[in-house]
Parts: structure tokens; C-alpha cells; sequence
């Protein structure tokens, strides 16, 4: 072999090594990745298209795509495009952007106070921002729970003020309990993305817009804001995904009204208390599809980022 | 003269800002300290405020933080699992970062987009594809927390991968370049002048996994196998919806307390081993890396 | 293919001889998988496993006292696993994802299947001699002939548990199941049960129809219809925390199980509200729907013996009546009938129709359980009642 190799192929060599360590690196990670994640995916897919057992209720997958049975899917969809899960999606969405617009106009001002205006006591600020990253979501919707009983203190302060004068149940299944439920949950984890994002920007943008003769307002629409847009854009990404599939809050604080359903419910009541697991499945799956297209741009700017980064 | 120039400006045009901002910082944390508070109740009262004492942290023989076995093991349970979690899928994650940013080729490409799948699936799907998998599939993997492991693994890489792929395109080749000139190999080269490179975001890296799975309700509930294997999230969600004592809210104070310190340590290690001072909040820096 | 298609056609004929009662013909034709109806019982005079007993059970359904206790007399530990519903347990239990030695409170519904589908495992009653406490209507059960794999745990009835401050427990006895849909003027306080059937039942019986195991699609619909109305009339909530919700004041009305309003007298009132604010209606006997819920030990247990000692235990009267205080669902112990739990102080006396009569029990309505189809009629639409409004 030694004999035959010239030279164009020994000075192909040593980059054909480094890529296969390189590859080295990254095999363990992928390899990972295709065990767990591809692999348990498809597994969703066989469910959704697979059987159930007729006395213990478990699924049994169908791992050949050739036998798929639609039948669970199409009913699901049917439901969807039709009729009450429709509903259900429609509210799912409303609840996310309503709170993601909440998560703005609370999260924007208080991370660019953070990034860029704050002096003093910068630090403790920093840290009161980080500080409910570190508290478990499930103990902050319990503090607010305990907030939110009809003999609590949200009750007792709002009659104090006179703002009310009979104490009120807000657990009681009202969407608005929902929504600023999960704009209290998630909102620091928009804070902490957009902080970021805005504490590396470049100041002499700003100044040049000012120096330009814009006026305060106009350099914030006009530079500012601009600038924010991966910000805005990670910290939507990172409070939309989990809002998306959340069951949890929405039962926790409505003690489970059928007006407040979530697709998150849905997928629950399919998968743990159903003999359906299919119909679970495919719910999962139409949600998922849902969010890829959601998250395509997202995810075509920051493989574009990565290769802007990688010449 | 600029700074105070800045500072002035600051002063002068930003205090609605100012209160909006200390405002948000009083309504995202008095909850907690009324929930602390709660659990210092002598009662069972979970709304209002009564009498001090330690009852649902050891007075109480029965139900206590401290006499209530169940309460220890899950909190046993989450700091296993998020410490064992931060232990696997931190070096994981790296490789797989350091190896993806400087592999070429159109597997590699493939590759690229499989780890950017998981950041945008959101965590019912793992929990439920998890679960499914275990069952079905990987039924050789003990149920409970090994399966509860792989998933708080499975979940976290590619924010590691992330983060440290975006302190990696910021470092660029040229300083392990210099190093290979000077006679390292590629290996020496990764281990003496990239990985410290690469400090601050692994650093970030492993708070946000630890902070991920000590938060991780979800994965985990689809794959506890019982009581031996909850973790605090879990207890907190099931005991909130039945009729529950302020033991909960003692639970969850303990478990707050233990995280605070566990993370303030860290940050001072953190900085004691770099004195050139990163970033102290790990976890700013580990959300910078996903804004790209 | 072929050979999962004949474990479907096996597993749809046990099915069908389990409905049938038929559960000690299957073990002939159980050869094909590795599910199939276990027959094996443990030897007498075992010595008990050290544990720890694994147990499954719902939330707040067995008093803490009560295992401590069992530990101390027996030097074990026990774990106690919750879960929220019936079908979770057993779905779980099957693909493997919860070990447990005892299953605590299985549901009539899934009795059947969990014989046939080889969960759990025939009970050796020389360990249970407390069998014989109970009530005798529980010996030879529907869902489980001779009591082979099961010993029932609680029963109770269901009906509409309300705040007599709130409403007058005459209008709730002239207007039976139609008291929630008048409760408009309580909007927001009102629950059903989170349970398909028994929420669809209810507004079958409302209607007058009695027959609580049907699998016609038109009566599930209409059903259906009946509780969506809830949405809007009285913005119903759906959950099983009446027993609490009731007497803490944020749930005026609610379909509910008898022996949550026992509960609730015993635990759950604030400081100074006396057990008075508490009612309970049920329908007549013949039109009242008696439920129990039974413990069985797990074909799998690692600790069957101890399992056997356990269930034993629970049967015993003064613990059975230890568990009850805390419970406050009925013991199926005949020692413990209404007038020994009135006397002893246990239930108010107003709210001594919470235990179902001998004649309720006799005559009672039960859930029987439903093929695959009849299921999933039941679960598609509560999947729609709650995803409306």
C-alpha cells in the first residue's frame, strides 16, 4: 500500500486525521444524542402509529413504518382541525403569547435597566435577577399559591386598599390566574438571555445614534432595539418551549377547570390516565411539528451564526 | 469624565425604570420569602401567617423535613441526580462542542442540526419519549433514576454544547495555533491552552445543568418508578393538589437554602481559581451562549 | 407481525373469560406471552421478607400512623409511592415503570384485567385470617370470584356533597343530580369528580337512565352535552378534592364520594366551623352507585410475605378503625357499621348517610369494567368535556 501513496494524498492526510479527531470529539456527544433522542422519538412515532395492549392498556409501538396505523393520528387531527382539540390549541397558543408578551413589557425594561443603566448596587441586582433561576419553578408557584388562597395576603392587601371588597377565590379556574401564573414563572428565565444579549452591545452604536442628532426614543427604536432582536429572540425560545408543553402550572393554580386546558393536559390525561397512549403520542408529535415550524427561523439564524463563526 | 457623564444621564432619565426594575425584583422574590415564612407556621395554615416555630422542620414527629423519610429521600434524590447529571453531560457536552466546531464535513453538518434539536423540543416530549423508550426499547436500564439520569442527560447536552460552542467561536483557532507552533501536540494543545480558555463557559455550563435538573419536573415524573426514586419537584406538585401541611414549604425551603449555598460556593470557587475574574453568575453567561 | 397479531387475538379471548368470570379456565391457553394469568400463590408459614414494603397508593389514602405502626410491629420500612389515577397504576405497573409489593387501592374497573393480564398474584389467606371482618357482600365479589386476588379496602357511595350554610339541603333533596346544573349562583364553587365515568354516569342518572356500564355511543354523547353545559352554567371544576375544597369554602357544591365529607368533618375544617356547614345527598337505593376499592398483592412482589402480613393488617378492626379516622372512608368491615362509627364519635350524626346502608350496598350500582372500544367512548369524551368552555 506504503508504495502507491503520492503526494497530493500524503498532503491530504494530516487533515484527514485531525477531522477524524475531531470527529473523535464530537462522536461520543452524537452518538448520545441519535441513542436517546433520535431513538426515543421514533419510539413516540411507533406509539402514535402503533396498537395498545386490550387488558393492560400499555402500547405496543409499531416499529414498521410500512404497518403504521393511522387510525389515532387522524381522529386526533380531525379533532384538531374540527373541533374541540382546536380549542385547546388555540387557547394553548393564546396563553403562551399573552404571557410572552407579559414576560416584554416586564422583562424587557428591567433587563436594560440592568445592562445598561444600573451603576450602583449593580451586583445585588444581578443577583436578584439570578436568584429565581436557582429556585425550583415548582416552589415559586407554590409560594404563589399560598399567595392566591382566599384567606391570603394577595386577598388581605387588595381589601386593605379597598380595592375589593368581598375576599375572592383566584384559584378558581380563570384564565388570567393562568396567564400571570406563567408570566411569574417564566420571566426570569426571559430576563437572564435578554440581560445577556444587551450587556454586549456595543455602546458606541448608541452613542452615534445619539451623536447623530437622534432623540433618546429614537436611538432606542432605531439602534437599540435592532440590536436585541437574537436577545428577544433566545429569551422567547427559551420561555415558549416549556409554556408550550406546560400541564403543571395551569392545574396547579385552577385546581383543573375546562376552561384553562392546555395541550400540555391533553398529552397528560392521554398518556397516564387513558387506555390511549396512541392518541397521547400523536398529540405529542402534532406539537412538536408545531414548534419546529415555530422554531425553523430561530433555528436557520443560529446555524447560519455558527457558520458565520466557523470561517 | 465619561462615566460620570453616563451615570448622570442614568440618574436622570431612567427612574421610572429604576422603580419598574427593584419593583420586579420585589414581586419575583416576596413570594418565596412569604412561602419561607409560611413554613416557619406552628399551625397548618398555608396562607396566612402564624406563630414561629420548627414544627414542620423536626417539632413534628410525624411529618416533619426531618421525620418524614420520604421528604430526605427526595431531596437525597435531586441532588444525585443533578450532581451526577453535571458530572456526565458537562464533559460530554464539551467534546461533543470543541469536536463539532472543528469537524467538517456533511455528517458533520447532520450532526449540527441533531444538537440543535433538542434545544427547541420542549420537555413533555422528552419526558414522554423517554418514557416510551424505556419501556419499549432500553429495557435493560434499571427503571427509576438511572433512566431519570439518562434523561436529565439527555436534556442538558446541547445547552452545553451551545454555551460552549459560542465561547468557542469567540476564542477562534489562533491561540491553540501558537501552541502547536511552539511544539505542543493537538491534544496538548486542547489541554493546556483551550480547555482554561474555555473556563468561564464550562463554569456556566455546569450551573445550568445542575440548575436544569434540580429544577426538572417533568422528565422526571414520567420516569420516577415510586416513592423511592421522587425528587422535591415531584413531592411538591403532588403534595400541593391533596391536602398538604406548611411541611412542604419547610421542603422546599431546605431545598432552597441547600442550592444557594452549594451555587454561592461554587461562584467563589470559581473565582478563587480564576483571579482574573469571570463572569460570577454562571448562569448569565450560560444564557449569553444561547443568544448566539 | 403474525405473532403479535395472535398475542392480540390471545389477549382479546382472556379478556373476554376474564369478563366472563372465568379467570381459572385462562391458565390453558396462556402459553403464548410472557402476560398471562398467574397462579402461583405463596407456601404457608412463611417468614415475612425484611422489606422495605413497596406500596402504591393514592394521596392521603392510608393514615401515616397506620404505617409507622405496621413498621414498628414488624421491623421493616415501608414506601409509599402515590399516584393520581387507576389507569396510570396499572399501565405503569405493566410496562415495568413502578415495582411495588401492594397495591392498595385498585378500582372494580381494573380488578379483572389485572388478574388476566398476570399483575397480580393469588392471595394465600392463611396469612389473612382478618378476612373474615369483612363485610360479607365483599367475600365473593363480581370482579374478582371467591376473592382470590383481592381483599376489598374502603367503600362508599356517590353523591353531592354541599355547604348546608349555603345551600338548603331541601333543595338539594328535591332536585337530586339537577342541583348542579341549577347552582348558578355558585359559579366557580361547583366540582365533579375527575373521573370519566363516574362524571358522564352522573348525567345519564340525571336523565334517568340507569344503566352504568353502556357502551352506547348516542348516551355518552348526550352525556357529554349534559356536563359541557356545566362550562358555562356554573364554570365547573373538575377534581377529586372536594374533601378538602368543601369545608375550607371554595367549593359549595360538588359530586363527590360519600366518605369525603366523613373526611372532611374529621380533618379539614378551619379553626371555629363547626362539622354542621357539611351535607351530603345520594340517590335511593337501586339508583345509588356503591364503589369499593380493594389491596392485592403484586405478581411481582419482592416481598410477598410481608405483602400477605400487611393486607392482613389493614383488615384488623382496631387498625382498620385507626385508618379510618385519618381516612375517613369506610372500612368493609362489618364490626365497623354506621352506628359503631356514629357512637364512637367518628360521624356526625347528620351525616350518617354517607355510609351506604346494607340495603344501599345489596342494591348498589357498580362500575364494571369496559372493553378497549367502550374505553375509549368513555375517554374521548372527557377528553372533549375537558378541552371546552
Amino acid at each position: 500500500m506504503t508504495a502507491v501513496v503520492d503526494l497530493p494524498v500524503a498532503e491530504r492526510r494530516p487533515r484527514n486525521r485531525s477531522s477524524a479527531i475531531w470527529a473523535a470529539f464530537a462522536v461520543p456527544g452524537v452518538g448520545w444524542l441519535i441513542a436517546f433522542f433520535v431513538v426515543s422519538v421514533y419510539a413516540v412515532t411507533a406509539v402514535a402509529f402503533g396498537a395498545v395492549d386490550p387488558l393492560l392498556k400499555t402500547a405496543q409501538p409499531q416499529w414498521n413504518p410500512f404497518a403504521w396505523d393511522f387510525d389515532a393520528m387522524s381522529r386526533i387531527v380531525d379533532r384538531v382541525l374540527h373541533g374541540d382539540l382546536g380549542q385547546v390549541f388555540a387557547r394553548t397558543g393564546a396563553y403562551i403569547a399573552l404571557a410572552l408578551g407579559g414576560c416584554i413589557l416586564i422583562g424587557y425594561p428591567v433587563a436594560y435597566f440592568a445592562a445598561r443603566v444600573v451603576k450602583r448596587r449593580r451586583g445585588l441586582l444581578m443577583a436578584a435577577l439570578v436568584l429565581p433561576f436557582w429556585i425550583s419553578y415548582l416552589m415559586r408557584m407554590l409560594a404563589w399559591t399560598n399567595l392566591l388562597q382566599p384567606d391570603g395576603y394577595v386577598n388581605k392587601v387588595l381589601r386593605f386598599l379597598h380595592l375589593m371588597d368581598e375576599p375572592r377565590n383566584w384559584l378558581n379556574g380563570d384564565s388570567y390566574t393562568v396567564v400571570i401564573g406563567l408570566i411569574y414563572g417564566y420571566v426570569p428565565f426571559f430576563i437572564l438571555p435578554l440581560f445577556a444579549s444587551l450587556e454586549r452591545l456595543d455602546g458606541r452604536l448608541i452613542e452615534a445614534g445619539r451623536d447623530l442628532g437622534a432623540s433618546a426614543f429614537q436611538t432606542f427604536r432605531r439602534v437599540t432595539l435592532p440590536l436585541s432582536v437574537p436577545g428577544l429572540m433566545a429569551a422567547s425560545v427559551i420561555t415558549i418551549l416549556p409554556m408550550a408543553g406546560d400541564y403543571y402550572t395551569n392545574t396547579y393554580l385552577t385546581s383543573g377547570s375546562p376552561k384553562t386546558t392546555m395541550v400540555g393536559n391533553q398529552i397528560e390525561f392521554f398518556l397516564q390516565r387513558s387506555s390511549q397512549p396512541q392518541s397521547g403520542a400523536s398529540l405529542v408529535l402534532l406539537l412538536m411539528a408545531c414548534l419546529f415550524v415555530l422554531m425553523m427561523y430561530y433555528l436557520v439564524i443560529t446555524i447560519r451564526q455558527q457558520r458565520a463563526a466557523e470561517r | 469624565m465619561k462615566p460620570t457623564t453616563t451615570r448622570r444621564v442614568a440618574k436622570r432619565r431612567f427612574p421610572t425604570l429604576a422603580v419598574l426594575t427593584w419593583l420586579y425584583v420585589l414581586w419575583s422574590l416576596l413570594p418565596v420569602l412569604i412561602a419561607a415564612r409560611i413554613s416557619l407556621n406552628d399551625g397548618r395554615s398555608r396562607s396566612t401567617f402564624q406563630p414561629m416555630s420548627f414544627r414542620w422542620y423536626w417539632g413534628d414527629h410525624q411529618s416533619s423535613v426531618w421525620y418524614d423519610d420520604s421528604l430526605q429521600t427526595s431531596m437525597a434524590n435531586t441532588v444525585k441526580l443533578a450532581l451526577l447529571c453535571m458530572l456526565i453531560a458537562t464533559p460530554l457536552g464539551v467534546a461533543m462542542a470543541i469536536g463539532l466546531q472543528r469537524w467538517r464535513g456533511r455528517i458533520s453538518n447532520a450532526a449540527n442540526g441533531l444538537m440543535l434539536l433538542p434545544i427547541v423540543t420542549p420537555e413533555i416530549v422528552f419526558g414522554v419519549a423517554f418514557f416510551f423508550v424505556f419501556s419499549q426499547v432500553y429495557t435493560g436500564f434499571p427503571s427509576g433514576l438511572t433512566r431519570m439520569l439518562l434523561g436529565h442527560i439527555t436534556f442538558t447536552l446541547s445547552f452545553v454544547v451551545v454555551i460552549v460552542r459560542a465561547r468557542l467561536a469567540a476564542i477562534g483557532t489562533q491561540y491553540e495555533e501558537a501552541a502547536r507552533d511552539l511544539g505542543a501536540s493537538r491534544l496538548q494543545a486542547i489541554r493546556l491552552v483551550l480547555l482554561p480558555l474555555l473556563a468561564p463557559a464550562i463554569f456556566a455550563s455546569v450551573m445550568v445543568v445542575f440548575a436544569t435538573s434540580v429544577d426538572d419536573f417533568v422528565i422526571s415524573s414520567f420516569l420516577s418508578s415510586g416513592a423511592a426514586t421522587e425528587t422535591v419537584p415531584i413531592k411538591i406538585y403532588s403534595g400541593a393538589r391533596a391536602g398538604s401541611t406548611p411541611a412542604l414549604n419547610a421542603l422546599a425551603t431546605v431545598m432552597l437554602v441547600l442550592t444557594l449555598l452549594a451555587v454561592t460556593l461554587a461562584a467563589c470557587l470559581a473565582r478563587w481559581a480564576n483571579k482574573r475574574g469571570g463572569s460570577a453568575s454562571g448562569a448569565t453567561a450560560g444564557f449569553a451562549g444561547l443568544t448566539g | 407481525m403474525r405473532s403479535s397479531r395472535r398475542d392480540f387475538l390471545a389477549r382479546s379471548a382472556q379478556l373476554g373469560v376474564a369478563l366472563g368470570a372465568g379467570v381459572p379456565l385462562l391458565q390453558s391457553c396462556a402459553d403464548n406471552g410472557k402476560k398471562s394469568v398467574n397462579n402461583k400463590t405463596i407456601a404457608d408459614g412463611l417468614e415475612p421478607e425484611k422489606g422495605p414494603l413497596r406500596i402504591v397508593n393514592y394521596d392521603s389514602y392510608v393514615n401515616p400512623d397506620v404505617l409507622a405502626d405496621f413498621e414498628a410491629k414488624y421491623g421493616v420500612k415501608t414506601e409509599l409511592t402515590t399516584i393520581f389515577s387507576d389507569t396510570e397504576v396499572v399501565t405503569k405497573i405493566a410496562s415495568g415503570a413502578i415495582k411495588v409489593d401492594v397495591q392498595h387501592s385498585m378500582a372494580n374497573t381494573s380488578i379483572g384485567n389485572m388478574i388476566a393480564g398476570g399483575l397480580l398474584q393469588p392471595l394465600n389467606k392463611s396469612y389473612i385470617p382478618n378476612f373474615a371482618n369483612v363485610i360479607s357482600n365483599f367475600n365473593d365479589p363480581f370482579y374478582d370470584p371467591g376473592a382470590k386476588y383481592s381483599v376489598p379496602y374502603t367503600f362508599f357511595g356517590t353523591g353531592i356533597g354541599y355547604r348546608t350554610d349555603r345551600i338548603d339541603p331541601a333543595d338539594v333533596e328535591a332536585q337530586g343530580w339537577d342541583t348542579i346544573w341549577n347552582a348558578t349562583d355558585f359559579a366557580g364553587e361547583v366540582s365533579v369528580l375527575d373521573d370519566e365515568r363516574e362524571a358522564l354516569v352522573m348525567a345519564m342518572m340525571r336523565r334517568g337512565l340507569f344503566d352504568v356500564n353502556t357502551v352506547d355511543p348516542e348516551v355518552i354523547n348526550q352525556a357529554l352535552a349534559d356536563i359541557t353545559e356545566l362550562i358555562d352554567l356554573v364554570s365547573v371544576k373538575v377534581n377529586i378534592e372536594a374533601y378538602k375544597d368543601i369545608p375550607e369554602g371554595t367549593t359549595s357544591i360538588a359530586q363527590t364520594w360519600s366518605a369525603d365529607l366523613i373526611a372532611s368533618a374529621a380533618g379539614y375544617l378551619p379553626e371555629g366551623v363547626s362539622n354542621d356547614v357539611l351535607g351530603f345527598w345520594h340517590p335511593p337505593a337501586g339508583e345509588y352507585v356503591v364503589t369499593n376499592d380493594s389491596m392485592g398483592v403484586l405478581a411481582d412482589a419482592e416481598h410477598p410475605v410481608l405483602a400477605h402480613l400487611y393486607l392482613n393488617y389493614l383488615l384488623d378492626n382496631d387498625v382498620s378503625e385507626k385508618n379510618f379516622t385519618w381516612v375517613g372512608y369506610l372500612p368493609a368491615l362489618s364490626k365497623l357499621d354506621a352506628d359503631y362509627l356514629i357512637n364512637a364519635g367518628y360521624v356526625p350524626e347528620h351525616l350518617r348517610n354517607c355510609v351506604p346502608t346494607q340495603e344501599e350496598i345489596d342494591n348498589g350500582l357498580v362500575f364494571k369494567q369496559l372493553d378497549v372500544d367502550g374505553e375509549a367512548l368513555y375517554e374521548e369524551a372527557w377528553s372533549k368535556f375537558n378541552a371546552g368552555g
